[in-house]
């Protein structure tokens, strides 16, 4: 990532105009080997929580009932992998018709943060078949913030998100074989009428349980630190998601193309940026006006962890938008990238805090995840990251300038002309020269 | 295109008005956030003044509720160190260092009028009986999520943390003795009388009472449960302050009335979130339409099929 200055010719030439996937290289490696023995891990120390019960398997105690499963997979993770929440509200809502580039990305990191989270969720809950009374709305308790995490979280990842993320399939069965294509195309079309109520869907559905989950802390009251405890959890909650989502969706998408060596369009980048930036402050801002006008600034300033966690949060969060900032000048994409995680890593530490760090539980009492918990909580998240490998190389995700897509084009046609599901490129137009290309093997 | 968030603000502001008025008929149902004792609501009087901490009413609380006694202490006396899965009543002591006066304490739950654990629950695992108020689990609702454990600011519900099938532990004040016309275990054993069971009217009735015959013995002459948290159903008489038997100053206002106030409003009859969703279908709907006409004017250009 060297600090590259763009002028306006190479801009326009690399110009993110379609999403391509990752070609040429191979899905399964040494790395992709690795997350999928972390994966497997995983199901096997899962098989065995199942049998054991939770304590046997993890730190949890009476005072902290809550271990890094939730805390961690599902309140901090879900936030980052709130992207087609985010960006998503930046691009249809806002109209930043620029970040329409980035969706695809959102789409599929929040599907998979989701996908993983609830996963998690349902091996953290001790007794999961209850979960069915979730299809009998009479008997909610529709005031819970729990009830409404659950409830929400399970149907936004499995309708609108879901849903959402169909397109790059379709499309990949359009060019798979041209007589799929009628079939496709009409369903794209009853897809496209829908689509306004979907979309709206998944942004009012992640609204409503990204603020819940700073919601669930504030029943604890008192026991969460006071720099933490506020009636503005849940407003707060949600802004951390924002900014967060932001860094994980263009940072992702800046490694994405140094590791894949894709061009990068700075103008979409700049735009995030300047979007995450200003995210970032207003949150900050609302965050310490909150502390200042509750009275609980004092805390800040005692000698306890509580402090030291509330100042390494404000730290990270600050340079990382200072960051962002600087990068729009300099159009250094090593700061922007540092900046976004930097940022991210603040408000990671923001959302673990009021359930963890800043929990005090009466009688004191310490919370410490096992290895068991740990290797669980890792092979879950490998997990989506060995999905997330595999769909960018099979399917269109991964935004990249026109030539990009010729050049994959050309590379199926002439190096991989044996490859079967190369049909997908092989008709990059409309099918005009099939006729010409078909009989080639 | 300029004019976007206006458009947007309009959009909401036109489907609002309605949906405002509903809002502001329904608030005044929302202002009555006043906790309603239930009808025979039952409770405990505890005194920890006059209670020895002979825990007799710990084995009877285990024999009525049929529950093996707790003995991984010793291995042979029934001497939990805190409730757990096996205890849902227990005798603790508190005694300062300096000497002060000492006090044992009974901890069990509180059957708080206005419940955290039963406001948290998702599926109702945990609910007030409308008429006697006691606040009882059920197997089959309960999703194991805990919430309760973190939500109670007594710290009562306990979770099992062993085995697959793992239960919540509470004090349901003996319920299905209560049925049969008997008492919760641990009041008919108790011998000097330090706890004792009724309706909550008579157990106040006589806490009062018993301030008014000592005066200067009961900590801010206060019977703590009387409003606390909103008002509870178990009531302490203490000569020490209630902090330091773990019964937290947590005000009049109960912690889910307290709390969740304004995220009740912004939930109430689901309107608030109805009005955006249809604000942000009006959105999109133009997004989109300006959206695939320009993927498909760019399809047009390039010659490559449009990616929505």
């Amino acid at each position: 990532m060297s600090s590259i200055t763009i002028t306006n010719a190479s801009a326009d030439q690399s110009r993110w105009e379609r999403a391509v996937p990752v070609y040429g290289f191979p899905v399964v490696n040494r790395f992709f080997l690795g997350l999928v023995a972390m994966t497997l891990v995983a199901f096997i120390l899962t098989a065995y929580r199942e049998l054991a019960g939770l304590g046997p398997v993890s730190g949890m105690n009476d005072a902290f009932g809550w271990g890094i499963w939730k805390t961690f997979n599902v309140m901090v993770l879900t936030a980052l992998g709130s992207g087609a929440f985010a960006v998503g509200i930046a691009a249809w809502v806002f109209r930043r018709k620029r970040l329409h580039s980035l969706m695809r990305m959102a789409l599929l990191t929040s599907f998979l943060a989701y996908a993983c989270g609830l996963l998690l969720l349902g091996i953290d809950a001790g007794r999961p078949w209850n979960f069915y009374w979730i299809v009998f709305p009479w008997k909610w308790n529709m005031h819970s913030p729990l009830a409404e995490v659950a409830i929400c979280m399970s149907i936004y990842a499995m309708v609108p998100l879901a849903i959402e993320n169909i397109p790059p399939v379709l499309e990949r069965l359009w060019y798979f074989d041209s007589r799929l294509r009628p079939g496709v195309e009409r369903f794209e079309r009853r897809l496209h009428y829908f689509f306004p109520w979907i979309i709206a869907a998944a942004y009012l559905l992640p609204g409503m349980h990204q603020s819940s989950l700073g919601a669930l802390m504030l029943l604890a009251g008192e026991r969460v630190h006071p720099l933490w405890q506020t009636p503005w959890l849940p407003f707060l909650y949600l802004g951390a998601a924002t900014f967060m989502s932001f860094g994980c969706v263009a940072g992702t998408t800046m490694l994405c193309c140094v590791v894949w060596k894709r061009a990068m369009d700075m103008e979409v980048l700049d735009e995030a940026a300047r979007i995450t930036a200003w995210l970032i402050f207003g949150w900050m801002g609302w965050r310490l006006l909150d502390i200042l006008f509750r009275g609980a600034l004092g805390t800040a300033f005692h000698f306890d962890r509580f402090a030291g966690v509330f100042w390494l949060e404000m730290i990270l969060v600050g340079i990382g938008g200072w960051m962002l900032r600087r990068s729009l000048r300099t159009h250094e994409t090593r700061m922007m990238f540092l900046g976004y995680i930097f940022s991210s890593l603040g408000g990671m530490i923001y959302r673990f805090s009021p359930t963890t760090l800043a929990f005090r539980p009466n009688p004191e009492s310490l919370y410490f995840p096992t290895t068991i918990e740990v290797l669980v909580s890792l092979g879950f998240i490998s997990m989506g990251i060995a999905g997330f490998l595999l769909i960018v190389k099979r399917f269109a995700i991964l935004p990249a300038p026109l030539y990009e897509w010729h050049d994959m084009a050309s590379y199926f046609r002439f190096r991989r002309p044996y490859i079967r599901w190369t049909g997908y490129f092989k008709y990059g137009h409309f099918g005009e020269n099939e006729s010409e290309t078909t009989d080639s093997h | 295109m300029a004019i976007t968030r206006r458009e947007l603000f309009t959009t909401v502001a036109k489907a609002g008005v309605p949906a405002a008025v509903a809002l502001t008929v329904g608030s005044k149902a929302l202002q009555a956030e006043e906790i309603p004792v239930p009808s025979a609501a039952v409770g405990l009087l505890y005194d920890a003044s006059i209670c020895i901490g002979c825990k007799a009413c710990e084995a009877a609380c285990s024999e009525a509720n049929d529950t093996p006694e707790d003995i991984s202490g010793d291995q042979l006396h029934q001497a939990p160190t805190d409730l757990n899965e096996l205890t849902r009543n227990i005798i603790k002591l508190y005694k300062p260092e300096d000497g002060s006066p000492y006090s044992f304490v009974k901890r069990q739950c509180m059957q708080c009028l206005d419940p955290a654990c039963a406001a948290g629950c998702p599926f109702q695992a945990l609910h007030k009986n409308p008429e006697t108020g006691i606040i009882s689990w059920t197997a089959d609702k309960c999703i194991g999520c805990r919430y309760c454990t973190i939500t109670c600011p007594y710290h009562i519900p306990r979770f099992q943390w062993q085995g697959y099938n793992p239960r919540v532990t509470k004090c349901e004040l003996c319920s299905d003795r209560l049925e049969k016309g008997l008492k919760p275990g641990c009041t008919t054993v108790c011998p000097t009388g330090a706890v004792i069971f009724g309706p909550r009217t008579v157990l106040l009735a006589e806490a009062k009472q018993r301030i008014k015959n000592h005066p200067g013995r009961y900590y801010q002459e206060r019977i703590y449960g009387e409003t606390d948290n909103g008002g509870t159903q178990a009531l302490y008489l203490s000569r020490v302050p209630f902090e330091k038997l773990g019964l937290p100053e947590l005000g009049t206002e109960s912690v889910p009335a307290r709390t969740l106030r304004w995220q009740r409003r912004l939930y109430q009859y689901f309107a608030l979130p109805a009005l955006l969703y249809a604000g942000l279908v009006q959105v999109i709907r133009t997004s989109l339409k300006g959206h695939e006409d320009e993927a498909h004017e760019r399809e047009k250009e390039t010659g490559l099929r449009a990616q929505l």
